[in-house]
């Protein structure tokens, strides 16, 4: 291999999604519009699993709310003819994410699974990389927030509590996939099964409308949902190789 | 006219030393808290031996802290657990009879954390039963031990080190333990 | 050396403490803090440090039933989440339900037995023991009942073995009355299901397997009767199916579903009954050929779809091609309720839209609807108490006819109009005894307060109701033990039996014995298959849920002279369309149901899904409407009925009718504590005190209000910005939308990539 050769494969790797070669497994959720509700199941579900503080009336208005998924709401068309439409949208989990490019200390960056990682223990709080996400999806800890007693009971001793002055966003649930691919190991060291981890958002939506799994099993459901002619990602023009696919309304 | 920097720091040289006397009397202060009170072997409240246990009769650590194989806590015996063998064994000896008030009464034993990782850290003794990793590669010479004492620093360095060293698949991934 | 004199050396000296003694307190500072490892004395069973245990139990936020599965670690519940084996919910949980941590760990919880020693209504609260706050409470109903007066048990909804428990109880102390209140029960269905085919049951709507639903206000999305298990059937009739479910939804006011639905109708409030006869009508006229056509059509002819769309203001040409899609569709479906119910016709509405699955031919068929079988365990007597009935029971104690009020699980203060003057009724009974968790308005008029376990601590069982078509039974197991000096509400009822001396009839020494006795009976039914009863018990235990999984087809018939009387009145309005020119519409909450999820910080922060607001109540107008007052979004509104007024932010809703108003039910607390109080404003005070004619159920849609600006503005606080997509092409759909260039786009980058 010439110099050339190897510039041009370096250069090629520099390219590849998250700098990896290949994903042990590539995560993806897809969002059926066409099921979606809008009833926010997913919204409390992910308030519960993953230690969202209870931010206030006087900093909800200032628009600091946390929730990791939030159920967008577009009104369309005027009386009689109105109507809304709505669209969970929460981290794309980008293969070639922005915020990850201006991290100045790399506090989040792309793992080996395809996700969009977010280490809060090396977060200084720059929100540089809430600026640079197109979809808005990246929340702030101004304060460190409190549970009234024993509302802290609650808390989910597998996810860390997120002190102030550090961002956080929606990780997939990593702990349940940790959790998940300790199971496959226990099992004989076989890979997580399609179907045997669900973030929270996935276990509870009553309309099925979300799935979740690793794409590059091309048996699994989110595969098989991403054939689907309605799939699309969300701002597909601005190149972030968006790891949500949603399905069209009809 | 010429100005001169030397008359300044003249004037400035006590000060300067009470400055530094008070800085090197700080870095001293911090060490010698951390020598005198290393937190590394705290008080328990009952003066339990691993020398004895592990060490003398050679049981093995998982009896006692069954929990290591399947959770992320290897878990400290409940009070049954000890009661279990010492409802019989040594039950003349001061530290025991101790041991027994507490199971009479019902109170549960307020033991001090010696190894202990920040919140962010979410480590799993299971799988490092599983992989075959010695207790004492982490929590050193425990069975030697009259008090325990935490041996190795457990910071981040230590984790990634054993983890390069052994090819852990993935195992400089942030999320492995940050979550 | 540099020359130090003795004063230098000494501030050195000092310098050099000073330092070390700070540093010291730095060391200090950063020391990680002491934690303690504090095992169990004797652990339980299944306990192991680290590692999540799951239970089953039942949901307790609404009357749906749904089963849970809550996650535990170290014996304090984690999550709550749906039990994938119970089948109302097949593991999945609304949001309100997955809040129900927050009722078990909510700071304001009432800790322990509390008397009141002062006036009442005053904060004269003061702790009690069980010992005597039972003696207190049995004492006082002892005197009550010896004087042959009334003792009157009220609670919410209740099922199951403690429904039994609660009937016996009163049923024992000869003079005892049991009622139920829950305000969004669906009398007006079940009068309507009684007139039509005889059955007092509700049904289960097919919703999955049927591929034309239209629902006439029914909310079966978000909170209307099973709302899990719609929204299951729902995604199911839409993406499962051979082809494409459609859906249509007939309302005054966008609600959730009718965002979901692919045509929605705003007919004229309390007319959506007679859009159903109009496509009855059609229905006979173009393709009904059952034996009984004739009877419908004669009791049908004036159903014109000419003189229908004048009364209900839906166009000919909508009614048309409805009655067409209904014909055409496979499995047809209408589903009725909600705000089509809450009118003075409310019943005759709903007759009307059963009418007309009758004649789809789908009553107790696959994608219809199909009756639900007798519950099998805790079957009541009692019928929730109808608005009129609790008119009967302020009435009767304003006339003192009561001595003696228990109130469990019931907030009927807020879930009751001003004009009902509850609050004067419970002045009038000398003794109120408030069996809740929380410290709720009723609960603050109470002169003895013994709070019960919150669902997640109790025993109970459970049919849900609607159910599935078939036989489920579950139990409700607690998942930790209370956090609190509190009782399950059966173990208090049991308590004061044995104190009454009602210890024959209710022989059991805990509620649970209760509940397992119960089951250990229909156990026994099941005969010598059923294998021996502890190993039933478990297994019912560890899956949560018991019963029968298949549906029975049957068909139903309706008597001639039900069909030749069939007809929907014209609805009344409280107040003159002069003075009061707005129907006003107040709806279920997403979040807080009926007003019991406010005090759930989670609910308060969980955006209403239509209008994205926060802690908060609001006013919803159309545009038009807004314009004609004056009014922009934010501003402060005084929103007045014959009954009251209160002063709520306008929200402009692009999808409600000019002539109606719409306000979400769920805060305007007094009490209820920190999350809850003196927050927005409460619909259900404004609402006159119309009935349904046929069902005594209240008409909460029946009020007409007027509305007018303050001048101040109060913004209502909303989550998320722009409201309309403004060409960024968000959410894209099939065919219509999205740029060639987007879909070609995506059809050039892989998005799957096959492993080789």
């Amino acid at each position: 291999m010439n110099i050339f050769e190897r510039f041009v494969a370096g250069w090629r790797k520099y390219r590849k999604p998250g700098y990896y070669d290949d994903f042990d497994y590539h995560w993806t959720m897809t969002i059926d519009l066409d099921r979606c509700t809008g009833c926010s199941a997913c919204v409390t579900a992910c308030q519960a699993e993953n230690n969202i503080p209870i931010v206030g009336e006087k900093e909800l208005a200032r628009g600091r709310e946390m929730q990791w998924i939030r159920i967008e709401r577009y009104w369309e068309g005027e009386y009689p003819n109105a109507k809304l439409n709505f669209i969970p949208m929460l981290c794309q989990h980008c293969d070639a994410a922005p915020c990850e490019t201006v991290c100045p200390v790399s506090a989040t960056y792309h793992n080996q699974d395809g996700l969009n990682a977010q280490v809060y223990n090396r977060c200084i709080g720059t929100r540089s990389c809430a600026v640079y996400c197109p979809y808005e999806v990246r929340y702030f800890n101004y304060y460190n927030h409190h549970w009234p007693t024993p509302l802290e009971q609650q808390l989910n001793p597998d996810v860390t509590v997120r002190e102030k002055g550090v961002m956080e966003k929606c990780t997939f649930c990593i702990q349940r996939i940790r959790q998940a691919k300790d199971h496959a190991k226990d099992d004989g060291g076989r890979r997580v099964r399609d179907g045997e981890v669900q973030p929270a958002c996935v276990q509870s939506c009553p309309t099925e409308a979300l799935t979740f799994g690793d794409r590059d099993d091309p048996e699994s459901k989110v595969a098989e949902k991403m054939r689907d002619p309605r799939a699309y990602r969300v701002l597909e023009d601005l190149n972030t190789d968006p790891s949500i696919v949603y399905l069209k309304k009809a | 006219m010429r100005v001169s920097i030397v008359p300044t720091l003249k004037v400035l040289r006590p000060a300067a030393m009470i400055v530094l006397v008070a800085l090197i009397g700080m870095v001293f202060g911090y060490y010698a808290n951390a020598m005198l009170f290393p937190g590394t072997s705290p008080a328990q409240p009952i003066n339990f031996s691993h020398r004895i246990h592990a060490g003398d009769y050679e049981i093995p650590c998982l009896y006692c802290h069954v929990q290591a194989r399947n959770s992320t806590a290897a878990g400290v015996p409940s009070l049954s657990k000890c009661m279990g063998c010492h409802a019989e064994v040594a039950t003349e000896r001061p530290q025991i009879r101790e041991l027994t008030a507490y199971w009479e009464t019902g109170e549960p034993l307020r033991w001090v954390k010696v190894h202990d990782l920040p919140d962010f850290v979410h480590f799993t003794h299971k799988r490092h039963v599983a992989a075959g990793i010695e207790c004492q590669t982490c929590h050193g010479p425990v069975e030697t031990m009259d008090v325990v004492s935490r041996e190795a620093p457990l910071e981040m360095g230590l984790c990634l080190e054993c983890h390069r060293e052994n090819e852990v698949v993935h195992g400089d991934d942030c999320w492995t333990c940050h979550k | 050396m540099p020359n130090v004199d003795r004063r230098q050396f000494l501030k050195l000296v000092g310098a050099g403490g000073v330092g070390a003694g700070a540093g010291f307190m730095l060391a200090e500072s950063a020391r990680h803090p002491v934690e303690h490892l504090i095992p169990y004395p004797v652990p339980p069973e299944e306990y192991s440090a680290g590692i999540a245990t799951w239970y089953n139990s039942v949901c307790g936020m609404c009357p749906a039933g749904c089963g849970i599965t809550v996650r535990t670690r170290e014996g304090r519940p984690k999550k709550i989440e749906g039990n994938p084996l119970h089948p109302v919910n097949e593991g999945r949980l609304c949001a309100l339900g997955q809040a129900g941590l927050q009722v078990l760990y909510n700071p304001d919880r009432l800790t322990g037995p509390l008397q009141q020693l002062g006036e009442r209504g005053s904060s004269g609260f003061v702790d009690a023991t069980w010992r005597g706050g039972l003696d207190a409470a049995a004492e006082r109903i002892d005197a009550a009942r010896n004087a042959g007066n009334r003792v009157v048990f009220l609670s919410g909804g209740v099922r199951g073995h403690l429904a039994a428990l609660l009937e016996t109880f009163t049923r024992e102390l000869g003079s005892g009355q049991f009622l139920q209140y829950e305000f969004a029960h669906p009398h007006a269905l079940h009068a309507a299901n009684r007139r039509l085919f005889g059955i007092d049951r509700l049904p289960y709507y097919d919703i999955a397997n049927a591929d034309y639903v239209l629902s006439f206000g029914a909310d079966f999305l978000n909170n209307w009767l099973s709302p899990v298990n719609y929204s299951l059937g729902f995604g199911r009739s839409r993406q499962e199916g051979e082809h494409r479910g459609r859906f249509v939804q007939v309302e005054a006011r966008m609600s959730l579903s009718g965002a979901a639905a692919d045509e929605w109708i705003p007919a004229r409030p309390g007319t959506e009954g007679v859009l159903a006869l109009a496509l009855a009508q059609q229905l006979v006229a173009n393709a009904y050929a059952g034996d009984d056509a004739d009877a419908w059509r004669a009791a049908l002819q004036d159903y014109t779809p000419e003189r229908s769309a004048d009364i209900t203001d839906v166009p000919v040409e909508t009614i048309e091609h409805l009655a067409s899609a209904l014909v055409d569709a496979g499995h047809a479906l209408a589903i009725g309720g909600g705000s089509a119910a809450a009118h003075t016709n409310g019943a005759d509405t709903l007759l009307a839209v059963n009418a007309l699955n009758y004649l789809l031919g789908n009553v107790g068929r696959r994608g219809g609807m199909v009756f639900n079988p007798d519950p099998a365990i805790g079957a009541s007597d009692t019928e929730p108490a109808s608005y009129r009935a609790m008119e009967q029971l302020a009435a009767d104690a304003r006339a003192g006819a009561i001595s003696v009020l228990v109130v469990s699980n019931a907030n009927p203060l807020f879930n009751l109009p001003a004009a009902a003057d509850f609050a004067g009724a419970i002045a009038a009974i000398p003794t109120v005894i408030s069996l809740s968790s929380f410290m709720d308005e009723t609960t603050a008029l109470a002169d003895l307060v013994l709070p019960s376990h919150t669902y997640l601590e109790s025993w109970g069982d459970d049919a849900p109701d609607p159910g599935v078509g078939f036989t489920v039974g579950a139990v409700s197991q607690p998942v930790v033990s209370p956090l609190f000096d509190t009782r399950a509400t059966g173990d208090i009822v049991l308590e004061l039996g044995r104190r009454l001396g009602l210890g024959e009839a209710m022989p059991w020494p805990s509620f649970e014995e209760c509940v397992k006795d119960g089951w250990r009976q229909l156990h026994a039914a099941g005969g010598e298959a059923a294998g021996d009863f502890d190993t039933f018990w478990r297994d019912v235990l560890r899956s949560g849920v018991w019963g029968t999984d298949t549906r029975a087809e049957s068909g139903v018939a309706v008597p001639d002279e039900v069909i030749a009387d069939i007809a929907v009145p014209e609805p009344q309005f409280a107040g003159s369309e002069s003075d009061y020119p707005f129907v006003l519409q107040p709806y279920l909450s997403t979040g807080f149901y009926d007003g019991r999820g406010a005090n759930l910080p989670w609910m308060q922060e969980l955006p209403d899904p239509m209008t994205s607001v926060v802690y908060g109540s609001w006013l919803e107008m159309n545009p038009e409407t807004a314009r004609e007052l004056g009014l922009r979004d934010g501003d402060l509104a005084r929103v007045t009925s014959g009954n009251g007024a209160v002063e709520v932010p306008v929200v402009v809703y692009p999808a409600i009718r000019p002539d109606v108003v719409a306000m979400p039910i769920g805060q305007g607390h007094a009490g209820l504590g920190r999350y809850a109080e003196n927050r927005g404003a409460n619909p259900i005070e404004l609402l006159a005190p119309s009935v349904d004619t046929r069902s005594g159920a209240l008409a909460t849609g029946a009020t007409r209000v007027s509305v007018a600006g303050t001048g101040r503005r109060a913004e209502a606080v909303k989550i998320g910005g722009e409201s309309r997509e403004l060409g960024r092409n968000i959410i894209q759909r099939t065919g219509t939308s999205g740029s060639a260039g987007h879909s070609a786009r995506l059809n050039s980058i892989p998005i799957v990539v096959e492993s080789s």
